[in-house]
């Protein structure tokens, strides 16, 4: 059957190519008037059909042409000229029209289209190839840096989810993630990431699925950023969106072939540096036995996962973890007490990956078509990780009569991945499926990670550097795995199948009204499979996840467009949308064990298994809306809509919600025409309200049937209480903005300033565990956030063979949590915590504080200084619910510079962060084991801070800085060498010491292209344009203030960001391109 | 024209007002209601699993009694219960888990059981088992929300005065015993401890009574006397056939929470200190016969050795030490406090009978003298952990043992000392027990955080989701601090 449908598409491509090869061809130049320079990407059409070119990057065309046609050029800002041809060559120069650029169609919420001078909302566009020109398979990653009010934050694990927040978290435990639109199909983007696996608890990290969607297919990306954009949308919307236009098929055969080489490694400032003086242990010894025949044998500490123990000393003979190993070289060996040679750094790898796409389009007067086909095989820094990606685009247009056209696409997604890295500190069972969190906070730094891969080759078994008991014989590991077993067998696969189409047919009715419907359907089908073998510390175990989504929308929508008289023009639409969701899930797993190792099913269980855990969640969304545009002469626009939408999660008393929104916009420039360096000028407005449903099954409370006793059933409340009472949550927005362009559009700049209060939240709100229930839905909190966008583009220089241009994108946003709940008596809660982590420190959104505050144990303060005991150590609070910090960034920005000189091209992303806080974990933990060399250093005695304390100038120690209860300077040394000195393990420090600034600058990206001149093309026959690249992403991390870490990288994506736990290190990649295009 | 109007008219009709939407919102896959006897035999067995447990984050009172003590990481040891949080999770795991679901049960018993005296029966031993739970709660923490709790109306509840809710517990008990009848029924094998036998649900209650009277001994003397003689009036706990245990199964969930502490999870952290492990006397004529049930010998020396207390800065290499007894855990070890299925304790004869020491030693009238319970205590502990009436009697001949002989030490702190050595697997019992009676004498260990823990402090969680009711509640005890003495604690 495939074989047959490839054939067909083949005859396809030959007959289409044959219906336009006609004629003669006919070869130009186009310039611009102001500055003689050739302008790319200028639309070359055959008047009377819609046949037709685009000039290339030195403003060149070639099109076959019928005999004396006539030929229309069009550009944006720029007045179109129709000429006819006139034998086989035609340059033309254009005149640039600055009032054009009001005329720009911006594509806004459901895939209508408005003129710039009508839209009065803040959107920003990204072109398709900004978005796929760094090379990554996951989209999302390439709008870093580039919009204002967008806040992306992208996890480091090997296909690792990708934070997504236009202007602030508004709900404060909802959803807050943008809603990606494709196409007019809105696309399901929950990750799968359980609620331990976002508190640091354990577990992978498997993604967004957004990130599905071919990079190479997408045309533009719009970023609708506030609800007056998108109160189309309806509640989905309030969080912004983010709509793909895909990849349209242009008149005439288009091929593109893009192919991609890439070598990533780790960036080492992001991972830590070991310490080279001291060794395993939680103390100065070693343990004496007799060994091996050698009766004073001194033998390491191997159960301590800590680098607390005794000075290396290369004269001094130890028996090692490899001793004990009855293959190695070493076994019944003392060996030296040294550094390891080879530190967890040489652990990654440096792997190969590749990227091929082809992209096939054609068009003609009946119709256009076009197929896509994207195979990346991403191959993670972890030994035995990989993501492999399957993209097929397809979509077809066809006229079926001038008035009425039908239009179908489907896309079919299918990844998969192998050895995602474990994320976060796993607890419950010991299984540390994260080999980073004993890298970074539970390590020896005698163990030589490459003797450790030795081992584990030549005895395909877990032999550990961290044996429990040695001496005695038993060399089970006391916490941790061998890193090399945990990546061959306690790994983790998953695949996701997806469908995303849509059909969809247009009726043009009248000139002045068009009806469209259409049934879109986003579909995916993924299984997770966790694994844990026989041999490993905690309880073997196999799980599979068997995951459904699927979400089905029906509009139908009419669209009005009409000059009501000379100066007025009016476009309205009425549309309904009916949208059904359906997720269903199974978790099952083994039960007790595993009977055979490495066999991975669920038969294969050592107890009776246990009932699998399922969900079936369905909810559906009505809605009607309308809206009209109202523009007088170009220059003033009034825009309002009105949306109805009835849902399945609400009361049924209260599942019915109106909201309106209306905006509107001033062009000033067009009564400042005298001032000529004024391109051009707007000011806009917008209100809007927008209703949002509940979660789902937050209304009627249910009960959780456990596992029976024996034959007695057993059953448990739900531990939050639903409400039959909830009403819809309600956000409001108001935005100003203004639009500037300079100079015949050399320098632009649009600004905004938003408001958004959210109120009515409907949330599970903490209550006091003595009721009987740790959370209750309620229509409880408000939330604020307000800010200012700035995004300034300008193109510095601009002559014949240099160009430059320079985008900068600012945001800043506050957020404030301004109500809470309050009970009866009028007291109200102080807080909501979001979650608990490992440590003790828990993220929050306080009364009055920011939605992701830190809180936890602190110093207590004189005069602003931590204050000291006689003892020389901290005080710390007793309380752990002071706000230690704030996860949301004082503002973020991006610096996009490019230059094209002749044929080749530079362009280099600078993201930047500034401000905000991150909880380290990893340092918590790893400073109290004596890992880094901040645990190690020289005193200001000159003196090893580890050696111990005395009161002369040999004296080892350190003083904390800090302040006695009086205010004097603290003057007491104390130890550095035990346990806890420099960390928190023992709780001589307060959890304040682990906030760290979360401030970066990096070098996101950097593209070097190169693309054959004309005259070399000419050579290559049917080939249009040929380009070599050379991309690296995440190069250089020019500037941050958290150790050894990337200060970006968080557990999941989600409402829980800023806590490291067992982070991964940054991924620098180098690639090559190349792009064909026929 | 006309066709379109129409054809969006329908539409709108359509999704307007078509089936009732809010159908889709009731959750196929878990019920809205269930029978009240799966809630009561799941908080049973949660109930049991909170007091039996060894977890560092919940039950630690092993480690705070200097039982057992912990090899590396000794935050626990060292009395620091922010860290892992413990006294959330034990508020979470006796009000939301434990209170809760019997509360839910009482509420569904009325509906589901027809038998008007079962009915009665069965909400009376639920409620035993809410008094039962508080009791933990209000000897933990002191001031806790008793009259506004278990009431979703009242999410941010008040706290009451500890002393004020221990009487109304009180009250609440002889409600809960007037209440029972013995000619009746109640949950049959839903009940995992006494299959539903009311009469031996009578005397626990009276058992637990007497317990709750001699807690208070010290601050209210005149109350514990009288509740104290009426409890054993009604009937006490006569032997370890009378005990409230909880016989776990042997795979998982259901099995005992030790085993999957220490077992399961391949952890080795806990080994017996050396002043406990003194008391039993290893390797002499008067070693203790509970000892081997208690420990193994160490792995690397096969000997029974503790370790010092909060020692080594965290280097003990647990190997060298005693770790808890079982087959599982060591070889050769003859215990089963590491099997799965080994019994959780709810309540048993020893204590009982230590209680009943403690009284006639106080001059309280509970129909025989301080020797003859003392002596019935230890040897219940003993058989009950294994031991042979034999040796029971042996080991109370030794003058250490003997309760008129024992040197150097009153009568009341004998009845302590072995009451301290029979609670070693419920060491927040021994923990109640040893505030009142402060012996054996513990002392913080090195490094620790603060004196000797006499209360536990209150959840973050109520710090930052009920601040002003905690604050009220701190300040009322004279400050929320682990070293602030709770109302039964008068010495």
């Amino acid at each position: 059957m495939k074989k047959i449908l490839l054939l067909n598409l083949c005859l396809l491509l030959v007959a289409t190519t044959q219906l336009f090869a006609q004629n003669h061809t006919v070869t130009g130049k186009v310039t611009a008037k102001e500055d003689g320079l050739p302008l790319p990407g200028v639309s070359v059409s055959i008047k009377g059909t819609t046949n037709g070119t685009q000039t290339s990057v030195d403003g060149k065309y070639s099109l076959n042409v019928p005999d004396g046609a006539q030929l229309s050029f069009s550009f944006l800002g720029y007045t179109q000229q129709t000429l006819t041809v006139n034998g086989n060559t035609l340059n033309v120069v254009l005149v640039a029209n600055s009032q054009q650029l009001g005329e720009v169609v911006v594509t806004g919420a459901l895939g209508l289209t408005r003129t710039r001078n009508q839209q009065s909302y803040a959107a920003q566009q990204v072109n398709g190839d900004e978005v796929s020109k760094q090379r990554s398979n996951n989209f999302i990653n390439g709008l870093s840096g580039k919009v204002s009010g967008l806040e992306i934050r992208q996890n480091n694990a090997l296909g690792g989810s990708t934070n997504v927040v236009l202007r602030g978290y508004k709900s404060i435990t909802g959803n807050n993630q943008a809603l990606f639109v494709i196409d007019g199909v809105p696309i399901g983007n929950t990750n799968t990431n359980g609620s331990d696996q976002q508190q640091g608890g354990g577990g992978y990290d498997y993604g967004s699925p957004a990130s599905d969607i071919n990079p190479d297919d997408i045309e533009n990306v719009t970023i609708l950023k506030g609800a007056g954009a998108t109160a189309l949308y309806g509640s989905r919307g309030s969080n912004g969106v983010i709509l793909i236009t895909t990849k349209k098929a242009k008149k005439g055969l288009g091929i593109t072939i893009n192919s991609t080489v890439s070598v990533g490694s780790i960036d080492k400032s992001t991972f830590p540096q070991y310490q080279k003086q001291y060794g395993a242990g939680y103390g100065g010894t070693f343990y004496p036995a007799n060994i091996f025949g050698n009766p004073n044998a001194l033998v390491v500490q191997t159960d301590a996962d800590a680098s607390n123990g005794p000075a290396f000393n290369p004269g001094l003979n130890v028996y090692q973890w490899d001793a004990f190993d009855p293959t190695s070289p070493n076994y019944g060996k003392a060996t030296p007490w040294v550094a390891a040679k080879n530190d967890p750094t040489t652990f990654f790898v440096k792997p190969v990956s590749t990227n091929n796409s082809i992209m096939i389009t054609n068009g003609g007067d009946n119709g256009t078509f076009k197929l896509g086909y994207t195979k990346s095989i991403e191959n993670g820094v972890i030994p035995n990780s990989k993501l492999d990606k399957n993209l097929v685009d397809f979509a077809a247009t066809y006229n079926i009569t001038p008035k009425l056209t039908v239009g179908a696409s489907i896309n079919f997604y299918n990844t998969n991945g192998t050895g995602r890295g474990g994320t976060g500190y796993d607890n419950g069972n010991g299984d540390n499926r994260n080999v980073m969190t004993s890298f970074r906070q539970w390590w020896e730094n005698n163990v030589d990670v490459q003797e450790q891969k030795a081992a584990y080759e030549r005895t395909k078994s877990n032999v550990s550097w961290n044996m429990s008991d040695p001496i005695g014989g038993t060399t089970f590991p006391a916490y941790w795995n061998n890193p090399y077993w945990v990546v061959d067998h306690n790994y983790e696969t998953d695949t996701r199948n997806r469908y995303l189409g849509n059909i969809n047919l247009n009726y043009k009715v009248t000139s002045w009204l068009n009806i469209s419907g259409k049934a879109s359907l986003d579909t995916y089908s993924e299984l997770d499979e966790e694994r844990y073998d026989v041999g490993s510390i905690g309880v073997p175990y196999y799980s599979r996840y068997n995951h459904n989504y699927s979400e089905t929308n029906f509009d139908l929508l009419a669209n009005v467009n009409k000059n009501i008289s000379k100066d007025f023009n009016l476009k309205a639409l009425l549309g309904t949308n009916i949208r059904k969701n359906d997720e269903n899930s199974i978790l099952a797993s083994t039960n007790g064990g595993l009977i055979i190792p490495g066999l991975y099913a669920l038969s294969n269980t050592l107890n009776a298994p246990l009932s699998p855990t399922e969900a079936d969640m369905r909810s559906e969304v009505n809605g009607i809306f309308a809206g009209a545009t109202l523009t007088w002469k170009n220059m003033l626009t009034l825009d309002g809509t009105i949306r109805r939408d009835q849902s399945s999660t609400l009361p049924s008393a209260n599942n019915k919600y109106y909201y309106p929104s209306v905006s509107g916009g001033f062009i000033f420039s067009e009564l400042l025409k005298q001032y000529t360096w004024l391109s051009y000028g707007k000011i806009r407005a917008s209100f809007a309200k927008v209703g949002s449903d509940a979660p789902i099954y937050s209304v009627n409370d249910t009960y959780t049937i456990v596992p029976p006793f024996g034959a007695n059933p057993q059953a448990i409340l739900n531990t939050t209480k639903n409400n039959l009472d909830l009403k819809p949550e309600q956000t409001k927005s108001k935005e100003v903005g203004l639009e500037l362009a300079f100079f015949n559009n050399r320098l632009g700049f649009d600004a905004s300033y938003y408001v958004t209060d959210t109120y009515d939240e409907i949330l599970p709100v903490n209550i006091s565990g003595a009721t009987g229930y740790s959370r209750e839905f309620l229509n409880a909190g408000s939330v604020q956030n307000k800010g200012f966008e700035l995004s300034l583009n300008g193109s510095p220089i601009r002559t014949t063979n240099f160009n430059w241009k320079i985008n900068v994108n600012f945001s800043r946003n506050r957020n404030e949590v301004t109500s809470l709940y309050k009970d009866a008596t009028g007291q109200e809660a102080q807080n909501l915590q979001l979650g608990s982590f490992q440590n003790g420190e828990t993220l929050n959104a306080p009364l009055h504080g920011s939605l992701g505050t830190i809180r936890g144990t602190d110093y207590i303060y004189t005069n602003g200084q931590p204050t000291v005991g006689p003892d020389g150590q901290y005080l710390i609070t007793a309380t752990s619910n002071n706000n230690i910090g704030n996860t949301n960034p004082d503002w973020t920005g991006g610096i996009n510079n490019s230059f094209t000189y002749k044929h080749f091209n530079l362009s280099f992303l600078i993201d930047i962060r500034h401000g905000g806080s991150v909880f380290s974990n990893d340092l918590a933990y790893g400073l109290a084991d004596g890992i880094y060399p901040l645990t190690a250093y020289t005193n200001d005695l000159g003196n090893p801070v580890r050696s111990p304390v005395t009161d002369d100038s040999k004296s080892g120690g350190f003083i904390r800085p800090g302040v006695t209860a009086d205010g004097k300077p603290n003057t007491v040394r104390v130890p550095g060498g035990p346990y806890g000195s420099f960390g928190d393990g023992t709780g001589i420090i307060p959890l304040k010491a682990f906030v760290y600034d979360a401030s970066y600058i990096k070098l996101r990206e950097a593209i070097i292209g190169y693309t054959l001149p004309d005259g070399a093309l000419g050579k290559l026959g049917p080939v249009k344009e040929v380009t070599f690249q050379l991309i690296g992403r995440n190069l250089w991390i020019i500037h941050k203030n958290l150790p050894y870490a990337d200060p970006e990288e968080g557990l999941s994506s989600g409402n829980l960001q800023g806590i490291q736990e067992g982070a991964y290190p940054t991924v620098r990649t180098i690639s090559f391109n190349l792009k064909l295009r026929f | 024209m006309k066709k379109l109007t129409f054809i969006f008219a329908a539409l709108m009709v359509l999704s307007a007002c078509k089936k009732d939407l809010t159908s889709l919102n009731v959750d196929p896959k878990n019920p809205a209601a269930v029978p009240s006897y799966a809630l009561f035999t799941e908080a049973e067995r949660l109930l049991t699993n909170t007091v039996t447990s060894s977890s560092v984050n919940l039950n630690i009172f092993r480690l705070i009694e200097q039982q057992w003590t912990e090899t590396q990481y000794l935050n626990e040891t060292q009395y620091q219960f922010t860290y892992r949080k413990q006294p959330d999770g034990i508020w979470t795991a006796l009000y939301t888990n434990t209170l809760s679901n019997f509360q839910k049960a009482k509420q569904a018993i009325p509906v589901d059981v027809k038998d008007a005296v079962t009915q009665k029966n069965e909400i009376a031993i639920a409620d035993i088992l809410q008094v039962y739970t508080y009791y933990y709660l209000v000897t933990s923490f002191g001031n806790i929300p008793y009259t506004e709790a278990l009431d979703i109306t009242k999410p941010f509840p008040k706290y009451d005065d500890a002393k004020t809710i221990y009487a109304a517990l009180l009250t609440r008990l002889d409600t809960d015993i007037a209440a029972l009848d013995v000619s009746g029924a109640s949950y049959g094998a839903a009940d995992l401890v006494y299959a539903g036998d009311v009469a031996k649900w009578k005397i626990f209650a009276n058992s637990f009574k007497l317990k709750m009277g001699m807690t208070i001994a010290d601050s209210d003397n005149a109350t514990a006397k009288a509740t104290v003689e009426a409890a054993v009036k009604a009937g006490v706990f006569a032997s370890n056939s009378d005990n409230a245990v909880l016989q776990y199964v042997s795979t998982p969930p259901n099995t005992n929470p030790i085993w999957v502490d220490l077992i399961q999870s391949q952890r080795h952290d806990f080994v017996a200190t050396s002043q406990f492990m003194s008391l039993l006397h290893p390797g002499t004529a008067t070693q203790d016969p509970r000892l081997p049930y208690y420990f193994a010998p160490s792995i690397r020396n096969s000997t029974y050795v503790g370790a010092d207390n909060g020692s080594g800065d965290g280097t003990l290499a647990f190997a060298l030490y005693s770790m808890p007894s079982g087959p599982l855990l060591t070889p050769g070890s003859i215990g089963s406090l590491t099997n799965p299925d080994f019994p959780g304790v709810l309540l048993d004869y020893s204590e009982v009978a230590f209680n009943l020491a403690e009284a006639a030693q106080r001059g309280f009238n509970v129909g025989g003298t301080a020797l003859t319970f003392y002596n019935a205590a230890v040897t219940a502990s003993i058989t009950y952990w294994g031991g042979s009436t034999t040796a029971a009697s042996a080991y109370l001949a030794f003058p250490g043992n003997a309760y008129t002989t024992a040197a150097g030490s009153t009568n009341f702190n004998q009845i302590a000392l072995q009451e301290y050595l029979a609670l070693y697997n419920r060491g927040w019992d021994a923990w109640i027990v040893n505030r009142k009676l402060d012996y054996p004498k513990l002392l913080p260990p090195p490094n620790a955080f603060s004196d000797f823990p006499v209360r536990l402090t209150y959840p973050i969680s109520e710090q930052n989701v009920n601040k002003p009711n905690y604050d009220k509640a701190s300040a009322a005890i004279g400050g929320d601090l682990a070293t602030t003495k709770l109302f039964f604690d008068t010495k």
